[in-house]
């Protein structure tokens, strides 16, 4: 399918799939001492005597794996300019070093802006892992130009 | 959010400390995370409807966390155990420029016992991020698994 460029080149029900994204142990550290040094992130005993059973990447840091992997994938090359938010986000599964992760977008819901030309394009995010297991969902509605129509 | 529990009721509001973004800071945040042009390149961002480099939503929320455990709000010994099942409601309010000070905050609604877990809680937690004139630039409801004190 083309990528689609304009507000008006999305349609409900449209999906992509984007990857893969192989997270390394050192880079769940890096982030992790960076931005969340907590236990489960950080020490493999102590993760592994938490409620996440081993070592895991912190949920932030699977949040930008997926936002790179939509941003190169379809933003960059569509006419996108930003997002407001996030409706939800829930994590499902823990991200352990050496997962490999791959992005699936759905197109959920286009509403045009009443007053400029824009519109808003409210996609599910599904992050999976390399068995199959959703690891993160995330619904969010992104800004796009409308077509000169 | 201590783990004598004093701090863990609803209203409980924390102080995270404040974040001063830098040019460089932004951009090798979002060139790893969020690599858009009004996140990455100068020149694109200054031609984008933002008018120059802004940092990523994502670099916004990051620092949150990141304020939230120096503070100790999680972490060994704590009661909220910093692992959360997911978010609600986050919004990126006012872009966040370069040289912009964002000052950081917690504050626990509510809580509930898990029936699949018992003696833990589920707290569900208002986060902002606000200028110095208090305008909110970033908020959202967080949600974390909590262990209840001994005896409650």
């Amino acid at each position: 399918m083309d990528c689609p460029k304009y507000f008006e080149d999305f349609s409900v029900g449209q999906k992509f799939a984007f990857g893969h994204y192989e997270l390394t142990k050192q880079e769940i550290f890096a982030f992790a001492r960076e931005f969340d040094p907590q236990p489960h992130h950080l020490d493999e005993h102590a993760a592994g005597a938490s409620m996440l059973g081993g070592l895991s990447a912190s949920g932030w840091q699977v949040g930008g794996i997926a936002m790179r992997l939509c941003a190169e994938h379809l933003l960059n090359k569509a006419k996108a300019v930003g997002g407001a938010g996030v409706e939800e986000c829930r994590w499902l599964k823990p991200v352990r070093p050496g997962d490999i992760l791959r992005l699936e977008v759905e197109i959920l819901e286009l509403t045009p802006h009443p007053r400029r030309l824009v519109g808003f394009v409210k996609m599910l995010w599904s992050l999976f892992n390399q068995r199959e297991q959703t690891t993160r969902i995330v619904t969010t509605p992104i800004i796009a130009m409308r077509g000169a129509t | 959010m201590s783990a004598n529990g004093k701090d863990m009721q609803a209203g409980a509001r924390r102080e995270l400390g404040s974040h001063t973004f830098t040019k460089d800071e932004i951009i090798r945040f979002a060139r790893k995370y969020d690599p858009q042009p009004f996140h990455i390149d100068p020149e694109a961002a200054a031609q984008s409807a933002f008018g120059g480099i802004i940092a990523s939503g994502w670099h916004t929320v990051a620092i949150w966390m990141k304020l939230a455990v120096a503070s100790g709000a999680f972490g060994p010994g704590e009661g909220a155990s910093g692992i959360s099942p997911g978010f609600e409601d986050l919004r990126w309010l006012k872009p966040v420029r370069p040289g912009m000070t964002l000052h950081y905050s917690t504050e626990i609604v509510s809580k509930r016992s898990l029936a699949s877990r018992p003696g833990w809680d589920l707290v569900t937690i208002h986060n902002e991020a606000r200028e110095a004139d208090g305008t909110v630039v970033m908020s959202f409801i967080g949600k974390v698994f909590a262990k209840r004190p001994e005896g409650q």
